[in-house]
């Protein structure tokens, strides 16, 4: 039944794809919307069979790719991806019925997100090369169009896109050579048969093939330092295709390090999972101090994924560790929490990409120091984004504190462990979580404090209006279950637990007891949130109670409405208030060494004298260190390399008969 | 006694006092009284200075910013009474043409000491 409904998916998410490519213009984007809705809702119900039952399937037919055919496999540790991806795909799929409605919606727009989508349902059920390798760059070229439908003549659009397709390039050929090395000495291309095969690999050509796929899926999951695409990519895509993109397309990037790098090489060696780990440390670090800095809303929110990614790597890389040390029941434990926090990242991000658009669809802006007092305008939109601000930030009650619980006593209880560098990496782990927790608070603070509250700094956002019914369906899809999966997590902990057992080499026992809450099993501890959130219910029920019941004095029993505060003055304007700018300044400051912000101020004096000035302007721009030393030097290199090349083919005939008969002669010599 | 301080138009000759009455030698804190830095804080307003006309409104929201009960002390032969700027042009008048005074602290300026004792008396210890 599983793998029928699977299929179903796949099918009517190509034909959704097909429909939104050749309807009238009317008809265009309901149809591709109700029927990429459709294959989500078929591929969530055959990959959550296979989830509940732990039955993987596996089908090959020798049609659709020539010489090698096409094998498809969904286990668990697949499934609980391809589950993710259709939640988001609703999600997103509903919410871009009321995003295209106000003006015609192209074919590339209508047809390439359902092609996206497709391709992202199919990349976790690949199971063979050729079959992998192909979905994987479907998906990158899918996205990649996707990136494009919206302002495509933007000069910052047509950068972003070449940026990520250089990156995701440079990644896919990565993987390649990684996985054809792998399969030359595996005997076979299908994964089933270099799993079986893994034994007999050599341990320094296994390390080459990690750290070669390592790079591809590091790039593709935005880990710091090929993370660049991402705060380009986000911010110029459409909403629902950074939805997409950073709710299921950097996930795959984890997919691919655990598939290659427990499944198909078996665990491996323990310095693979400590690169790993470290990877994850530097990018929730980075990621979360340029979140805090950002006052672009949908930047912000790309580097807030970077920061989610580096602890599911940290998470990922722990469990390598442990792993490779032997302690399986503690390995298990942290793989639990790091899918866990991936699957809550999924739902939270994806919202908070929604309401961003939905904010910048009402707003006509996205940057944080022109918006202000959307709260009042869109209400519904400004608490799901809420909903979604909470939960990233690990709030009690909310799914993002759920799994940052879990992975904080999964690493602590992890110091158990009898390696010294694995425990090292288990206490940077540990204070990157702390940090990153405090990082993400002030960066939505700033978001939803300067975003939402106070007054409208632009006439766009004072003439804001609630988006439409199905886009509030989409966000709150998202948002309902961040609050569902914050209260009772323990519905979605046993199939994390059969995807855990299937993503460890070794298997894992069980990492959880069955409950509502969440309770270990391997070792002690427990927390349960619907207590928490239930006594919390119950505190504030009786203390309005009692409020109401207490006799008050006559002067108190009729309420006084009064203005805010405003320090007595009598005129409050929109450019008094604070701005995220100047919100996150001190931040800045601290961490100048980072951040290294690029500060530009004018001063015009006045003809009579220096000590007056006429005008002053000043510009701030926070540009991504990483990209400015590592980046822009290899891209200078490249450009002078290409103007020296520009010179040998110069036009003439002659030159060009030397260069073949050089050639010629150099065959020659080397085959003699 | 949580006090929110303003200046009505003060010469700051009473914020010096004001501040040497917190200070180590009178040190009014030890007796319960606070300066605080919001009204919304306070148990009341120590005012200084002669009610301008463009601090008129503000001290009037500040007035109404501070949560009942609530007491107004007027700090300063200005705020008593206009002082030497009584009738002056941009002058509304004291303080008590604006606010319901509580207490009055005569002097020009009132010496730490008779600030502490008005304090005192407020406080009750």
């Amino acid at each position: 039944m599983s793998t029928a409904a699977y299929l179903i998916g796949l099918g009517i998410a190509s034909a959704a794809a097909l429909l939104g490519a050749v309807l009238p213009a009317r008809r265009r984007l309901l149809g591709a919307a109700v029927l990429s809705s459709a294959a989500c809702l078929a591929a969530l119900a055959g990959a959550g069979d296979v989830l509940v039952s732990g039955h993987a399937f596996s089908l090959h037919t020798a049609q659709v790719l020539p010489l090698t055919g096409v094998d498809l496999s969904l286990d668990p540790l697949g499934a609980i991806f391809v589950v993710t991806t259709a939640v988001v795909g609703l999600a997103v799929s509903c919410y871009s019925v009321g995003y295209g409605a106000h003006q015609t919606p192209s074919r590339t727009a209508t047809a390439m997100l359902p092609a996206f989508l497709t391709t992202l349902l199919l990349v976790p059920a690949a199971a063979s090369l050729a079959t992998f390798m192909v979905a994987w760059e479907l998906m990158a070229l899918a996205s990649l169009l996707a990136l494009l439908t919206e302002h495509r003549r933007r000069r910052e659009t047509r950068d972003a896109a070449q940026w990520y397709a250089v990156m995701t390039h440079i990644g896919a050929a990565a993987i390649l050579l990684g996985l054809v090395l792998l399969a030359a000495h595996a005997g076979g291309q299908s994964f089933a048969a270099i799993a079986a095969h893994r034994r007999h690999l050599s341990v320094p050509l296994a390390s080459v093939v990690f750290l070669l796929t390592l790079f591809g899926f590091a790039s593709k999951a935005g880990a710091v330092p090929l993370h660049v695409w991402l705060p380009r990519a986000h911010p110029e895509a459409p909403s629902p295709v950074s939805a997409l993109m950073s709710g299921a397309m950097v996930n795959l990037g984890i997919y691919g390090i655990l598939r290659v790098g427990e499944d198909l090489l078996g665990g491996g060696e323990l310095w693979w999972w400590l690169v790993v780990a470290a990877l994850g440390v530097v990018s929730a670090v980075f990621g979360a101090l340029h979140a805090a800095a950002s006052t672009d809303t949908k930047r912000l929110l790309a580097y807030s994924t970077v920061d989610n990614i580096g602890l599911v790597l940290i998470g990922v890389g722990a469990a390598g560790a442990l792993a490779a040390g032997g302690e399986q029941a503690l390995a298990g434990l942290v793989l639990l929490a790091a899918l866990f926090h991936l699957v809550n990242h999924a739902l939270f991000k994806g919202c908070l990409f929604l309401g961003a658009g939905a904010v910048q669809h009402a707003a006509g802006t996205r940057d944080l120091d022109r918006l202000g007092g959307i709260a009042r305008k869109m209400p519904a939109t400004a608490v799901l984004f809420g909903i979604g601000a909470l939960s990233i930030s690990a709030l009690p009650g909310l799914n993002g504190f759920a799994s940052e619980w879990l992975l904080l006593e999964g690493l602590l209880h992890g110091f158990a462990s009898h390696s010294a560098v694995t425990e090292a990496a288990l206490l940077a782990g540990v204070a990157t979580l702390a940090i990153t927790g405090g990082l993400t608070a002030t960066a939505f603070v700033k978001a939803l404090g300067v975003g939402f509250l106070g007054q409208p700094r632009s006439e766009g956002a004072g003439d804001a209006r609630e988006v439409g019914p199905s886009m509030l369906a989409g966000m709150g899809l998202l948002a309902g279950g961040c609050v569902v999966l914050g209260v009772v997590p323990g519905v979605v902990l046993p199939a994390l637990d059969r995807a855990t057992t299937a993503g460890l080499a070794a298997g894992a026992p069980r990492a959880v007891l069955p409950g509502l809450g969440l309770a270990l099993a391997s070792v002690r501890g427990a927390i349960d949130p619907a207590l928490l959130v239930g006594g919390l219910l119950v505190g504030i029920v009786v203390i309005w109670g009692a409020l109401r019941l207490v006799p008050r004095s006559a002067d108190l029993r009729s309420p006084r409405r009064a203005a805010a505060w405003g320090c007595g003055r009598e005129l409050q304007t929109a450019r008094m208030e604070i701005t995220a700018t100047s919100f996150a300044e001190p931040l800045q400051r601290v961490f100048a060494d980072v951040l290294r912000p690029d500060h530009d101020l004018e001063v015009t004096h006045t003809a009579e004298s220096r000590y007056f000035p006429e005008a002053i302007s000043f510009h701030q721009r926070v540009d991504d260190a990483i990209e400015r030393v590592v980046y822009r030097p290899v891209m200078a290199a490249v450009t002078w390399w290409g103007r020296l090349a520009r010179r040998v083919p110069n036009g003439s005939v002659h030159r060009y008969l030397a260069f073949g008969f050089a050639a010629l002669v150099l065959v020659l010599v080397v085959l003699a | 006694m949580q006090l929110r301080h303003v200046d009505a138009g003060s010469c700051n000759g009473c914020e010096i006092e004001i501040a040497q009455a917190f200070a180590p030698v009178s040190d009014a804190g030890r007796f319960g009284a606070r300066l605080v830095a919001s009204p919304r804080h306070a148990d009341g307003l120590l005012v200084t200075g002669v009610v301008t006309k463009n601090m008129a409104v503000p001290l009037q929201m500040t007035f109404e910013a501070t949560p009942r009960p609530r007491v107004v002390v007027a700090c300063g032969d200005c705020a008593v009474s206009g002082g030497v700027f009584a009738g002056a042009y941009g002058v509304v008048g004291s303080v008590r043409d604006v606010l319901p005074v509580d207490v009055e602290i005569p002097g020009c300026p009132p010496e730490p000491s008779e600030i502490t004792e008005a304090l005192r008396r407020l406080t009750g210890r």
